[in-house]
């Protein structure tokens, strides 16, 4: 094999996918000739860095995904709302009959599916629903299902309330439960409230959420959303002091580049100093382009020198 | 490099699925649950890869497998059903990635209802004790890359994605992409060009 041959046939012996006489061939080469070796390295490389970019979904979202479709096809559309309600005969009742049916459904499948049947049982238990017309829906779901012999079963469950409120904006009711929304542990909901509170900044308990999301919020995106209701305000002095510490501190670009703009559309001499030190470390070349243009518009220098 | 734990399952427990596939067919709705649940994850995961956003992953998700449910009839067992499921998923990838070629935007950050994840979690960027110089490397290499991704064509991509993150055969990913095998190979290459060139130095 000639380096050209070689060379063309890197990814493919990387990924496997070489004949087994042109892969002997290929390492033959290759263990004489440190040039192609050197590109093989490369190869590698660039596949170890790759690596490092990989999500695997976590369980509560596929689980998520799973209750979205089971929701979608009962309901016959493809939609997130709650099962639409439904008088149900109680949780053992419907225990029992989703036991039943996946046993019968199970049975046309016959022997082999001893561990489907499991994986089937799981899915048809975890997703009971009950709920009455007056009671907001109980979502069970079931962790464990035990038979102890004597035709008795017990069943390990966790059960989760939901319920809807709907308020107007300017309702202090609504206006607490978005802020604790803000606050909370679940990111899309963070961003959500954000999004609706966006307009709101002139009052003080949510200028207050905003600027503590967008110095502490652990999620990039949820820092993004309080830096769009927080522009309404950006002239103003106490919100510009926490926008030059996030300058300084924040480790993602988009969020860096969000506050130069802000920073930047109501300009002080404050913050000629923040940008320069911001030159100082700025790693990313879009920032870093953003605020060299912003100093060169105010005629600043680049440095502190 | 991730194999492709769908494939592998599919592939052991091929008489078993062909038997949930004919069961749902005939409308048995657990059957069908356990179908989805064989593949799901696989499924979920080269969408939320390729697209980089949950909400859009999820979105892919619900009418991949809802497409499934509605078609699942005009399966006639002629190819695998991995396969099968793979045209539908990847069609509808492409749509999403064409959409945003077209726009010209990629998500940057990535959330998720359990938190966030970032993306460069791996880089160890931003860490306190992190080698400002180390820090530096990484930020430029994660632009390197996200620019080298964000330069192939939504088919090369495709390919990438399913050769290098999923593990799937190039002859596979052909079938399921309706061309040859060495189209595939073609754009596999031509996606690893572009990468490695992109990358330059840094590899």
């Amino acid at each position: 094999m000639t380096c050209d041959s070689v060379l063309q046939l890197i990814p493919f012996y990387f990924y496997g996918e070489l004949a087994p006489a042109d892969e002997d061939q290929f390492e033959e080469h290759l263990h004489s000739c440190p040039e192609c070796a050197r590109e093989m390295e490369r190869q590698r490389a660039m596949a170890a860095a790759l690596a490092a970019r990989q999500i695997e979904p976590s369980t509560a979202f596929l689980e998520e995904c799973r209750e979205d479709l089971a929701a979608a096809i009962r309901n016959g559309r493809p939609d997130r709302v709650l099962p639409s309600p439904r008088r149900s005969p109680g949780l053992w009742r419907l225990f029992l009959n989703a036991l039943a049916d996946s046993l019968s459904g199970l049975s046309r499948v016959r022997a082999p599916l001893g561990a489907a049947a499991l994986v089937a049982l799981g899915f048809v238990a975890a997703r009971l629903t009950i709920q009455s017309p007056a009671a907001d829906p109980v979502f069970h779901t079931v962790r464990s299902v035990q038979p102890d012999g004597s035709g008795r079963v017990q069943i390990s469950l966790d059960e989760t309330r939901r319920r809807l409120v709907t308020g107007r904006m300017d309702d202090q009711n609504i206006q607490q439960l978005l802020l604790a929304a803000a606050q909370g542990d679940n990111p899309a909901a963070r961003l959500e409230s954000f999004g609706v509170l966006k307009d709101r900044a002139d009052s003080s308990p949510v200028r207050d959420a905003l600027l503590n999301a967008i110095a502490h919020d652990p999620n990039p995106g949820v820092r993004l959303a309080a830096l769009e209701g927080l522009k309404p305000v950006s002239a103003e002095q106490d919100v510009r002091k926490v926008l030059a510490q996030v300058l300084l501190s924040d480790d993602n670009p988009a969020v860096r580049m969000q506050v130069v703009d802000m920073l930047v559309a109501h300009r002080d001499d404050a913050i000629v100093g923040v940008l320069q030190d911001l030159m100082q470390k700025e790693n990313n070349n879009y920032v870093r382009m953003k605020s060299e243009q912003a100093l060169k518009e105010m005629n600043a220098s680049i440095g502190t020198f | 490099m991730a194999s492709n734990a769908a494939e592998a399952v599919g592939a052991r427990l091929s008489p078993q699925i062909d038997s949930l596939i004919r069961a749902a067919q005939q409308g048995d709705q657990d059957a069908f649950e356990t179908l989805v649940r064989t593949y799901d994850q696989s499924v979920l995961r080269l969408a939320m890869n390729l697209l980089r956003s949950p909400e859009e992953a999820r979105d892919v998700y619900q009418e991949a497998f809802l497409r499934v449910y509605r078609n699942l009839d005009s399966f006639r067992f002629d190819c695998s059903f991995h396969t099968w499921l793979y045209r539908i998923v990847t069609n509808i990838c492409l749509d999403h990635l064409r959409k945003r070629k077209v726009r010209k935007e990629e998500p940057s950050v990535i959330e998720t209802t359990e938190g966030p994840v970032d993306r460069m979690d791996g880089f160890e960027e931003g860490s306190a004790h992190a080698d400002p110089e180390r820090v530096a490397w990484n930020h430029q290499l994660r632009d390197r890359i996200e620019n080298a991704l964000g330069g192939l064509t939504p088919r090369e991509r495709m390919v990438f994605e399913m050769r290098h993150y999923e593990g799937l055969r190039l002859r596979n990913i052909g079938e399921i992409l309706g061309t040859s095998e060495e189209a595939a190979k073609n754009c596999l290459f031509r996606a690893t060009q572009k990468m490695r060139s992109e990358l330059g130095d840094f590899v």
